[in-house]
């Protein structure tokens, strides 16, 4: 087991294009970091030069203290988990998950009996005798894990192991996977399109888009806390609901959010904790809400200078709440990092000069809302996200807590965040 | 089943059906039936003799030597052929260079395929023929030139009878290991790459990946090739009959039963004694194919 650090790295792929930037990672011994980001964001590509599968144009890759740029995969001490399983097809799964040891010299007893613990632990004892072919897909799963459990490398490195397996099954091995890693304290490096299985396992969470990492930080502090619109976007579902609006300061001295022609109190409590929005009084901004910190006003109560009103266009009743898709008269935000994330969305369409947005709120199930009802919805402002329109980056002060890039694996943290 | 429907079948077959059963089945019955006669090829006479051609055969010492270089062209063309496009071809696919990360193959490698698959094009006698030039046996041939500037003297290949064989072997191989390595090459590059990565990252060198992935995936490749091969070297007529002195020379050297058949069918007027032989070769062909296919036979692999 070591720590894994990546300093500058690069990739720059011999018909020039940019896969990877200047990225930095350190991931300390037996921490679990997550890279997530939509695809073709370079996360791949970076942990396949942490394997050995590329080559590192820039910077540095060192894996326990050695520094691994010219060192072959065999030599790295890593073991991979891909998202194809990559399993052999004419081995069974006992020589499968022994292949590894085999080619190490181990003596057969040492092998056995470690291919034996790791089917213990993965439920494929009565399996090993079977080819792959004959397995189902959660079960190859398993055998890749098992090839890389009983390696017992410095470092796992997995890349979207999970994708391939149907809803409920991925769910049951995102579970396994993080037990496994947990027990036995490996360093893992885990890929992943998928910010469920981001939040859920990493011990940080490390977002990039276009080959830039834009933030690493524990899964909370992700959530709370984005540094842009692309991580506020990405990390979330249903996701942040993001709209223009304009900072005031009435005569009182009370500072309110515009957003069409709606008006939302904030407190000074968020003046203190975003001492920059003081600069952007009068000046636009881009509101982030998620749709938990919105409730409906019949079930909330009525907060006088908290409250938006909207029509309803569909109500989904998903039992534990209820998914209200409001029509709210305000510009939706259109960004280059909300055109991508639509675009990684499966084409989702943005229309810039559309004057309402559809926003999303999760209401509690108590709500008696109708489709085509006037929606009052009590947002609580102090959990609002404020954000530049011009480069995407939330407004904070001098010190946002949450561009932290030094490890941290106490998990959900979040520092001074109360409501 | 639908109204018309066997027609409809009946009727795209029994054109190839009757071509094949008139071009290709009918002459194997026939030299089956002339291989126990004396029948002389042109002569409108002919009696049967039973057993007698092939008791004959037994006893014919230039059949036997056919025989003999047959089989040694059957111990080495297949097994050096697939051993040098395996090797090629894996090369080409995932041998890649040293100091370069993950799985690929050589710099260069669409070249390569072309220059090895290039006698492929050549017709068999054209490849006779270039051969028969570059082995000059005297001094100022091509290979024995280039052997002489590197010191190791001159040979007489194809004029020397202990050589002649392994010069005809060696030009069979000239001429097939393209093939082969397209076929591989082809084969190697329908295994899912993450497979090799997987062996890769679990350790494995290129000998080890070779050995312990490649191989075994590429099974069924190898395995239809080297009865191709077997086939191929079986035969080898044309190669022989325009390549070497006599043909067949010199002493009986580079003769092969093929040559053989030829030989007492066309010139000896010995049509029965050649069927007779043309059924011995027809058995050995058969059982070595199914001999092959039955010891090599593995698992099929599916990804």
């Amino acid at each position: 087991m070591a720590e894994v650090v990546l300093s500058h790295v690069g990739k720059v792929y011999t018909d020039g294009t940019r896969a990877v930037a200047d990225l930095n990672l350190e991931i300390v011994d037996g921490e679990f970091l997550v890279l997530v980001g939509p695809s073709g964001c370079g996360k791949t590509t970076a942990l396949r030069m942490v394997a050995g599968l590329e080559d590192i144009s820039e910077g540095s890759v060192a894996i326990g203290g050695r520094v691994v740029n010219k060192m072959p995969s065999r030599d790295r001490d890593v073991a991979m988990v891909f998202q194809s399983y990559a399993l052999y097809p004419h081995l069974s799964v006992r020589d499968n998950i022994g292949f590894g040891l085999k080619l190490r010299k181990l003596p057969k007893d040492e092998i056995n009996s470690r291919v034996a613990d790791a089917a213990e632990v993965l439920g494929l004892a009565e399996h090993l005798d079977r080819k792959p072919r004959n397995l189902s897909g959660g079960q190859r799963q398993r055998v890749a894990m098992g090839r890389a459990i009983v390696r017992e490398p410095q470092a796992f490195l997995m890349d979207e192991p999970l994708s391939n397996l149907d809803a409920k099954l991925r769910v049951q091995m995102r579970a396994e996977i993080g037990r496994i890693q947990r027990d036995l304290g490996v360093t893992t490096i885990y890929v992943t399109h998928d910010q469920t299985e981001a939040m859920t396992l990493g011990d940080r969470v490390a977002v990039m888009r276009k080959g830039v990492l834009q933030q690493i930080a524990p899964p909370q502090v992700l959530y709370d806390r984005p540094v842009n619109l692309f991580v506020a976007g990405f990390i979330g579902s249903p996701a942040m609901n993001l709209v223009h609006a304009t900072l005031e300061r009435g005569d009182g001295g009370d500072f309110t959010v515009a957003v069409g022609d709606q008006r939302l109190q904030v407190s000074e409590k968020v003046l203190s904790e975003r001492p920059d929005l003081e600069r952007y009084v009068g000046k636009a901004v881009i509101v982030g809400v998620r749709p938990e910190d919105m409730e409906d006003a019949t079930v909330a109560g009525d907060a006088e200078g908290r409250t938006l009103t909207a029509p309803t266009n569909l109500v989904e009743p998903m039992g534990s709440d209820v998914m209200a898709h409001l029509t709210l008269a305000a510009r939706a935000a259109v960004t280059e990092d909300i055109k991508e994330l639509a675009e990684d969305d499966g084409g989702r369409v943005l229309d810039e000069s559309a004057t309402t947005t559809t926003i999303i709120a999760r209401f509690s199930p108590r709500t008696e809302l109708q489709v085509d009802d006037e929606a009052k919805v009590y947002v609580d402002t102090d959990r609002l996200h404020y954000f530049d329109p011009d480069d995407g980056t939330a407004i904070w002060g001098d010190d946002n807590p949450a561009t932290t890039t030094t490890p941290n694996t106490s998990q959900g943290t979040t520092e001074g965040e109360s409501t | 089943m639908q109204h018309g429907r066997y027609p409809f079948i009946v009727g795209f077959l029994i054109l190839p059906l009757t071509l094949y059963g008139v071009f290709v089945i009918s002459p194997f019955v026939q030299a089956f039936h002339y291989s126990l006669t004396d029948w002389s090829g042109v002569s409108p006479d002919l009696s049967y003799v039973g057993l007698q051609n092939f008791q004959t055969l037994m006893r014919d010492g230039l059949f036997l030597q056919a025989l003999r270089n047959n089989a040694l062209l059957l111990l080495g063309l297949p097994a050096i052929t697939v051993m040098l496009a395996l090797f090629f071809a894996f090369l080409l696919n995932v041998g890649g260079a040293k100091g370069k990360a993950g799985v690929q193959g050589i710099r260069g490698n669409g070249f390569y395929k072309l220059a090895f698959f290039l006698p492929q094009v050549l017709s068999v006698p054209v490849i006779a023929v270039i051969w028969a030039v570059i082995f000059d046996p005297t001094s100022d041939g091509l290979a024995n030139s280039a052997l002489g500037w590197v010191g190791l003297g001159s040979f007489g290949w194809l004029a020397d009878p202990n050589l002649a064989l392994y010069s005809v072997l060696w030009v069979l191989i000239w001429g097939s290991v393209g093939f082969y390595l397209v076929l591989f090459n082809a084969a190697m590059s329908s295994i899912p790459r993450d497979i090799f990565e997987a062996a890769l990252i679990d350790g494995a060198g290129r000998f080890s990946t070779f050995v312990r992935v490649t191989m075994p995936l590429l099974w069924d490749t190898i395995q239809t090739s080297w009865v191709y091969l077997a086939i191929l070297s079986l035969d080898v007529y044309a190669l022989v009959a325009v390549m070497t002195a006599g043909p067949g020379g010199p002493d009986n050297s580079t003769q092969v039963i093929s040559l053989q058949i030829a030989q007492n069918g066309f010139q000896f007027g010995r049509a029965g004694y050649a069927s007779a032989m043309g059924v011995v070769l027809f058995f050995l062909t058969l059982i070595i194919a199914t001999v092959m296919l039955r010891l090599t036979r593995r698992e099929r692999i599916e990804y």
